[in-house]
């Protein structure tokens, strides 16, 4: 029963969604708006993907996805019983390399603005107007996982962005230096390793959410 | 909506559990922590980069403000979070043929669960259950999870071969680069974008 | 008459092979019909192309097992020639099936091949657009086969066809628009097993000889001696028959339900999918390539083209019994000697010949898990996995299961390569035909994730040497692992695969049961 896995860690967040319009405190202008819910799904769904989205922008984001419980829904029959939530709910799930606290305000502190649009909904999220308080917020609303799958690695993503960076780089290395002599072998290895500067992490790399595998 | 960020796919999937049910539940989950043994068919398979189940009591639903109505509900639930390679059908086929035991023990006490096989109730059953994502983000489109393994094995016998071998003459260096070659040949594969795994346009 | 395979079978299932169109059991060619001509049917009116197909029924061959005559040799008393007919789904809805039945088709099927090519690499070179004309339409609503021991039997009922044909005006006529030998434009696709000396063999036109491991499933109507390596792998590495919903509509499956299938159930009960594919090969680029490579490749030519195909090209034995020049002279040398003694009389030669055979069949990749024989990437361990797949003893239900599912039965027969020199322009390859209860688990699937990706190999998204969609670039490659122990050669990389096999045609048919189409003929498909 743990949120981590090793380094990574899961994160499981149910965040309440006030019910009602959006503009319930001015009947007049009822019209203009749209029930809450509908409104951050909206923001949801417009969010930028890939290196765009606000994830890419978070400290060591392995997988990341935003998603709206509306209802339970389940197959109904005799011996079942029905149920209905009362709220719906904001689902914030995330696998990361590291802690929790230094995530939530990496995630704060590089896209407050879209944190504020996305969980400006929600209920009592009006109390939050800095990282420390998103952290409180996220943990009030976080749910312990029960079982947690790490099919993959806990390495930092810098780390495993290089990896696979590199991997691409020496698995086309290889195919060029097939039948080269022994000097032109070591010259090329020599060349390829100042191209792809193993020991630095950083660059060249791939970038966080990047869908070409040239650079 | 897109449950699909390059060659990952995000499920998610609640089903509902009786209360005094979820206790056997979080101990056949208890049981696989011990026993990792059950987990060997998930490693087989290859095809998951992180996965988890969360048990939600049903007096555990997040409840912030007396301005939030308090749930009153007769089930808990299990939430089902994967980030996956393949499509859904290849998923949840794959699954339901390696390790159609292991999936049991891993819905076993959900209300209306069907059991894995056979497999168009299973099929069904996730369907029903599953909640569309609206945002999904993934740091390695192009990469599936054995990508990312692999290349960090890869990178760290790069790295190991680096120091060892720059100084060596020309024909000891080919013999060593040769030697790193065979030993890391599995992990030689190129990545490109994935196969197709959307049906928006089916 | 006795029935050989009826007194050796131990099968718990039986089928009614009467109701089941024969192509779905036999692999025709193996018996004996070399030649073969496939055309398709454009419908017209819904009545006379009714009228029409309840005469065609007639000479529908079925998979009625074929009896051996009590003469002294025992041979099989066969037709001279076979015929088998399916729809494609337009051809269904001409047809006037009710729509509450053909919504019941599957997704895969409905839409037809052209718009699945991006799930089956069917891009660039090999996009639709490329394709014959006969496939720029959309009109293709039926498949007719027949396949014969020899052209004159083909002329023969081609033109019986035609004839039946000419009879119904109004209902149906055979397509033109197929890409012939010499730039001609032909209204049929012959096709023939590649001749050398005279007799028919398993070769196609790069050389390779194909067609060796199709599936065994229960109540096929083959002999069980068979099944070994065929059917489904045991953990005990014995081999059972897969279930016969794999393969024919109506039955259980490998999941152990009945297939989906549209209604009613006399409609789809012991009908099947068939995927039809007119597969051109590139023989000079293939030859060029090979050629080229061979120079720097460490070992023969041979034994490069078996690294990339898993089988040596010149019969077929896996390389898991031979995989370096030695070991395969070793085994020449082995079955040269069988053979000896078998043209001398030796019973026992006979017995070891057989047993020597059925490892070209009956082999696993367990001791060979790095690739260093049978390379990872290589076509059969693509195409059928066998218990490759589960890498660690017993973390799967079966050492097959993510392959039993996933098993394509195959059909079809090389073209060309008969009326004009073989090249990249000329007109030679392969009609390749699977069949199975569904299109988009069997063979979609192997052709998406096994063919033109590697994910479960665990190679990234390289491709199948042979058939993958390749584009010439640097990437395009295929490994051949080298071997750990011996001499520790390292891997062999061939780079810069050009696409070697290309697409021209094809679409998904249904193979209806013969009570289905004698209700389809008289408009009787009612799913009330």
């Amino acid at each position: 029963m743990a949120n981590t896995s090793g380094n990574a860690y899961g994160l499981t967040a149910l965040c309440p969604i006030i019910n009602g319009h959006t503009n319930d405190s001015n009947p007049l202008y009822k019209a203009a708006g749209e029930s809450h819910d509908k409104e951050v799904r909206r923001i949801l769904q417009a969010l930028p993907l890939n290196q765009e989205s606000p994830f890419a922008n978070t400290d060591n984001t392995y997988l990341a996805r935003l998603f709206i419980l509306n209802d339970v829904f389940f197959q109904q029959g005799n011996d079942f019983k029905r149920d209905q939530l009362k709220s719906k709910y904001l689902c914030f799930n995330s696998n990361f390399h590291g802690e929790l606290e230094p995530y939530l305000t990496s995630l704060w502190n590089n896209n407050e603005n879209q944190v504020r649009e996305i969980w400006q909904h929600c209920v009592a999220f009006e109390s939050v107007s800095n990282a420390n308080d998103f952290v409180r917020y996220i943990k009030s609303c976080q749910l312990t996982t029960t079982l947690f799958f790490n099919g993959s690695n806990d390495q930092p993503v810098a780390e495993q962005l290089k990896a696979l960076y590199v991997k691409q780089m020496f698995s086309e290395f290889v195919l060029t230096q097939q039948g080269k002599s022994a000097a032109e072998l070591k010259q090329a290895f020599k060349y390829f390793l100042q191209r792809v500067q193993l020991n630095d992490v950083k660059s060249p790399s791939w970038k966080p959410g990047q869908t070409e595998v040239a650079l | 909506m897109s449950n699909i960020a390059g060659k990952a796919y995000a499920m998610n999937v609640i089903t509902p559990i009786p209360w005094w049910k979820a206790i056997w539940q979080h101990a056949a989950f208890k049981f696989v922590v011990r026993f990792p043994s059950n987990l060997k068919g998930l490693i087989n398979l290859s095809l998951i980069h992180y996965a988890r189940w969360t048990i939600i009591g049903r007096n555990s639903f997040p409840h912030l403000a007396p301005s939030q109505p308090k749930e009153d509900l007769h089930y808990s639930y299990m939430m089902f979070e994967s980030n996956f390679n393949g499509s859904w059908d290849q998923y949840i086929d794959s699954f339901s043929f390696a390790i159609p035991e292991g999936l049991d023990l891993f819905w076993r006490f959900n209300i209306g669960y069907p059991k894995s096989i056979p497999l168009h109730g299973f099929y069904n059953y996730i369907r029903f259950n599953q909640i569309e994502t609206d945002h999904f983000y993934n740091a390695y489109p192009c990469a599936s999870s054995n990508d990312v393994k692999s290349a960090t094995h890869l990178y760290d016998n790069l790295k190991d071969f680096t120091e060892t071998s720059l100084e060596l003459s020309d024909e000891d260096f080919e013999q060593a680069y040769n030697a790193l070659l065979l030993d890391n040949q599995q992990y030689l594969g190129c990545m490109e974008a994935g196969p197709s795994l959307s049906l928006k346009e089916y | 008459m006795s029935y050989i395979d009826g007194i050796s079978m131990k099968e718990s299932k039986s089928l009614d092979l009467y109701d089941i169109q024969g192509n779905v059991c036999k692999g025709y060619g193996r018996y004996g019909f070399p030649k073969a001509r496939y055309c398709f049917l454009s419908f017209q009116h819904t009545h006379s192309a009714r009228e029409f197909l309840a005469l065609l029924i007639e000479k529908i061959t079925t998979a009625e097992t074929w009896p051996v005559s009590e003469s002294s040799d025992h041979h099989r008393i066969k037709p001279n020639s076979t015929l088998n007919l399916g729809f494609t789904y337009s051809g269904l809805k001409k047809l006037g099936l009710p729509e509450r039945s053909l919504k019941g088709f599957p997704v895969d099927f409905t839409m037809g091949m052209k718009a699945r090519s991006e799930i089956l690499g069917d891009t660039g070179i090999s996009a639709p657009e490329h394709w014959d004309d006969i496939w720029q339409q959309d009109n293709v609503h039926a498949w007719v086969a027949i396949n014969a021991r020899d052209q004159d039997a083909i002329e023969f009922e081609f033109n019986a066809l035609g004839d039946l044909v000419t009879q119904h005006p109004d209902g149906v006529r055979i397509m033109s628009g197929i890409k012939g030998p010499n730039n001609t434009i032909l209204p049929y696709q012959d096709a023939s097993a590649v001749f050398e000396n005279g007799l028919p063999t398993a070769k196609e036109h790069f050389g390779f000889t194909d067609g060796i491991g199709n599936p065994y499933f229960e109540g096929c109507g083959n002999s069980m001696s068979r099944l070994p390596g065929r059917g489904k792998l045991m953990r005990d590495g014995s081999w059972q028959p897969l279930a016969t919903g794999e393969f024919v509509l109506g039955h259980v499956d490998e999941a152990q339900e009945y297939p989906p299938a549209p209604e009613p159930k006399l409609l789809s009960r012991n009908g099947t999918y068939m995927v039809y594919r007119k597969l051109h090969e590139n023989v000079d680029t293939f030859n060029g390539y090979i050629d080229n490579l061979a120079k720097d490749f460490d070992g023969s030519r041979d034994l490069l083209m078996a690294k990339m195909s898993g089988r040596w090209p010149d019969n077929g034995a896996p390389l898991t019994l031979a995989a370096t020049d030695e070991e395969k002279e070793t085994l020449d040398a082995k079955m040269a000697s069988i053979e000896l003694r078998v043209s001398e009389g030796d019973k026992s030669a006979l017995i070891e010949r057989k047993e020597l055979r059925r490892q070209w069949v009956d082999f696993t990749f367990n001791d060979d898990k790095s690739g260093s024989r049978c390379p990872v990437g290589a076509h059969i361990r693509r195409t059928n996995t066998r218990g490759s797949l589960e890498t660690e003893h017993k973390a799967f239900h079966r050492p097959g299961a993510l392959v039993d599912r996933r098993r394509l039965m195959r059909r079809g027969l090389p073209y060309g390569g008969i009326d004009e020199a073989k090249s990249d322009s000329a007109e030679q390859g392969i009609i390749f035909m699977s069949i199975g209860a569904s299109i988009e688990r069997q063979f979609e699937f192997v052709q998406q994730q096994w063919v033109n990706y590697s994910n479960d190999f665990k190679l990234g998204n390289d491709k199948d040497p042979l058939i993958g969609s390749h584009d010439g670039k640097l990437t395009d490659k295929h490994i051949i692992q080298g071997c750990p122990i011996k001499g520790a050669k390292p891997p062999f990389f061939c780079t810069q695969m050009p696409r070697f096999v290309e697409t021209r045609g094809g679409d998904y048919f249904f193979i209806p049961s013969i009570s289905a189409l004698r209700m389809i003929a008289e408009g009787l498909i009612d799913p009330s």
